[in-house]
C-alpha cells in the first residue's frame, strides 16, 4: 500500500504517511483522505491553482515578471522614482562569488535573507 | 480536510528568508508567524523554499507558500520576490487585515496603496547597512538607494517592530516616529536538560549561529589558540549554515593551529542545537564591533538560548548584547574584537566551575523572568490590537 507523501508541520516538517487512497492527477503523488482535495488534487497542486503559479522555471520569467510587477506597482504607487532605481551597475554588485563572506558561490541550500541575527 | 477550495485570509506574513531553516531567523519567524496567525485564525506565509521544500503547504486554515526560483543575482531574486509576493497577496486583498513583514522588498508589495489592512514591519537588521558587510563591492550610491527603499516602506508602515533598542533608534535614524516603534524582544523557550549529544566531548566551548565576518568567528579562533594548554577542552562550532560557508574559518583554525581541536556540526535542528549548549562549559559570542552590530544593531538569539541552556556565556560588550545580559551576573562581557581578553575571561569561569554554574542557573532564570517566547508574543499581540481597534 502506498502513503501519503504530503509534508505536514510548520517548524519541523514530517510526511503524512497515512495511507494512501488516491494519486494526485496533477503530480502523481499519492495522497491520503484527509489530504486529497477537490478531484483528488493534492494540497500543494491546489494551493498552486489558487494563484495560478507562472512556471518560474520558465526562461522568460525573472525578467517578464519583473516587468509586469514594476508596471502593476508604479500604478499603484504613483511615484517613478524608486522603482527603476537600481541599474546593472548597482546590480552588478550582488552576483554570486562576488561575496566574500559566504565565501562563493549561491546554492540552494543556501538562505537568502537580508539579515541575520 | 475542512477548506478544501482557496483560502481567503486576513493575515500575512513575509519573509525573504527560507523558511524553515535551521537558523535563528526560523525559529523567530516560527514564533511570530504562529502567534499572528493564531490570532487571526490562519493566515498565508510566504517565504523562501527550495531543496525538498514543497511549493505549497497547507495546514488547516494556515498556508505556507515558497518561493524558489534559482535566480543568482540578489537583486533580481529579491525583484522577483516582490513581485511573487504582490501575487500572492492578490487573491487576499479583499480580506487581509495585518499584513507582517520583515524587509523591503517584502514589505513593497504589502504597503502599495489601495489597501485595507495594517503593515507591521519587523526590523531586524536593516539591509542597506548589513549588505554593505555581506556584500563589499556594492558601490555607496547602490547602498543609497536600498536605504531609500527601506525609508519608502517603513514610512509606509503602521508599526514597526524592533527586537532590541539599539535597531528602534536606527530606524528613528531613519525618520520612523517615536510612537510607530514597538520592542519586541527576541525570547527561548526554558526547558528541561537535554540528553547530552552523542559524540560530545568531556570539555567544550561553543559557538551557535552562522559565520559572516560579524560574528567574529576569528577573534574566537585568536582566543581559543590561547587556551592550547588547558588540557581535553574542545571548541564545538554548531554553524547554522551549510559546510562549504565555513571554509574561511577552517583555514584560519588551521593556521592558528587550532583545527584539531575544533569539533564542527552543520546545520543541526533546533532542538539539537539546545543539547550542545546545555552541556557546554561555556557559549561564547564573540560579535565584533562593526557598524552592522553597533549602529545598526543587533538581537543575537544565541546569547538569549545559551542563558535558556543554562550556561554561562561570554559575550562582546555590545549595547545590543548589554540589552540581554549582565556582565558578572549571567556570564562576561568582553571588549568586542580583543582575543586575549576573551580568552581570559573562559579561562577564569572554566578555573571557578561553581560560579560558572550559578552564572548559568541565573541566566536560565533571568530568561524565565523575563525572555521567553511567551512574553514576546504577547507584547506581538498588543501591537495587532492596538493597530486593528477602531478600522
Ligand atoms: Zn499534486
Ligand atoms: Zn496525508
Amino acid at each position: 500500500m502506498n502513503r501519503c507523501t504530503v509534508t505536514t508541520g510548520f517548524f519541523v516538517l514530517g510526511r503524512c504517511g497515512r495511507s494512501a487512497v488516491a494519486a494526485c492527477p496533477q503530480c502523481g503523488r499519492p495522497v491520503c483522505g484527509a489530504h486529497a482535495g477537490p478531484n483528488a488534487l493534492c494540497p500543494e497542486c491546489a494551493a498552486a491553482q489558487g494563484y495560478r503559479t507562472q512556471d518560474p522555471h520558465h526562461p522568460g520569467w525573472t525578467r517578464g515578471y519583473r516587468r509586469e510587477y514594476y508596471r502593476g506597482s508604479s500604478q499603484s504607487y504613483n511615484d517613478g522614482y524608486w522603482y527603476s532605481s537600481f541599474d546593472e551597475y548597482d546590480r552588478g554588485a550582488f552576483n554570486p562569488g562576488d561575496d566574500y563572506s559566504y565565501g562563493g558561490d549561491w546554492g540552494p541550500d543556501d538562505d537568502t535573507g537580508f539579515v541575520d541575527s | 480536510m475542512r477548506h478544501q477550495g482557496p483560502l481567503r485570509h486576513r493575515a500575512a506574513y513575509v519573509a525573504f528568508d527560507r523558511f524553515p531553516s535551521s537558523k535563528g531567523s526560523a525559529v523567530h519567524i516560527a514564533q511570530m508567524a504562529d502567534e499572528l496567525f493564531t490570532r487571526f485564525e490562519g493566515g498565508l506565509l510566504a517565504a523562501i523554499g527550495g531543496g525538498d521544500l514543497p511549493r505549497y503547504q497547507r495546514e488547516g486554515t494556515r498556508e505556507v507558500a515558497r518561493f524558489d526560483a534559482a535566480i543568482p543575482n540578489l537583486i533580481d531574486r529579491a525583484e522577483a520576490f516582490s513581485g511573487w509576493v504582490a501575487a500572492h497577496l492578490r487573491p487576499h486583498w479583499e480580506t487581509l487585515e495585518v499584513c507582517h513583514v520583515r524587509d523591503p522588498w517584502s514589505a513593497l508589495p504589502a504597503v502599495a496603496d489601495g489597501r485595507r489592512h495594517t503593515v507591521v514591519y519587523e526590523v531586524n537588521g536593516l539591509p542597506s547597512i548589513e549588505m554593505s558587510h555581506t556584500w563589499p563591492w556594492a558601490a555607496p550610491a547602490t547602498l543609497g538607494k536600498i536605504r531609500e527603499l527601506e525609508r519608502f516602506c517603513l514610512e509606509r508602515s503602521d508599526a514597526v517592530v524592533v527586537p532590541s533598542r539599539v535597531i528602534g533608534d536606527a530606524v528613528r535614524g531613519l525618520g520612523v516616529p517615536e510612537g510607530r516603534i514597538h520592542l519586541v524582544p527576541n525570547g527561548a523557550d526554558v526547558r528541561d536538560r537535554p540528553e547530552r549529544p552523542a559524540g560530545a566531548p568531556e570539555r567544550y566551548l561553543v559557538y551557535v549561529g552562522a559565520l559572516q565576518p560579524w560574528q567574529g568567528l576569528d577573534v574566537l579562533m585568536r582566543a581559543f589558540a590561547r587556551l592550547a594548554d588547558l588540557p581535553g577542552l574542545r571548541l564545538v562550532v554548531c554553524a547554522s549554515v551549510p559546510e562549504r560557508r565555513a571554509k574561511p574559518v577552517r583555514r584560519l583554525a588551521e593556521r592558528l593551529g587550532v583545527a584539531e581541536r575544533v569539533d564542527w556540526r552543520f546545520a543541526l535542528p533546533h532542538h539539537e542545537v539546545a543539547a550542545w549548549l546545555a552541556h557546554a562549559e561555556v557559549s561564547v559570542a564573540p560579535l565584533t564591533g562593526c557598524a552592522r552590530n553597533l549602529d545598526q544593531g543587533c538581537a543575537p538569539l544565541k546569547v538569549i538560548e545559551s542563558m535558556a541552556a543554562g550556561v554561562p556565556v561570554v559575550a562582546s560588550d555590545l549595547p545590543a548584547v548589554r540589552e540581554l545580559m549582565a556582565d558578572g551576573r549571567h556570564g562576561r562581557l568582553v571588549p568586542a574584537d580583543r582575543p586575549a581578553e576573551l580568552a581570559r575571561a573562559v579561562r577564569i569561569l572554566l578555573e571557578y566551575p561553581e560560579e560558572a554554574a550559578a552564572m548559568g542557573r541565573r541566566g536560565r532564570a533571568h530568561i524565565e523572568e523575563s525572555l521567553t517566547w511567551a512574553r514576546s508574543r504577547a507584547r506581538l499581540t498588543e501591537v495587532y490590537r492596538t493597530l486593528t481597534r477602531g478600522r
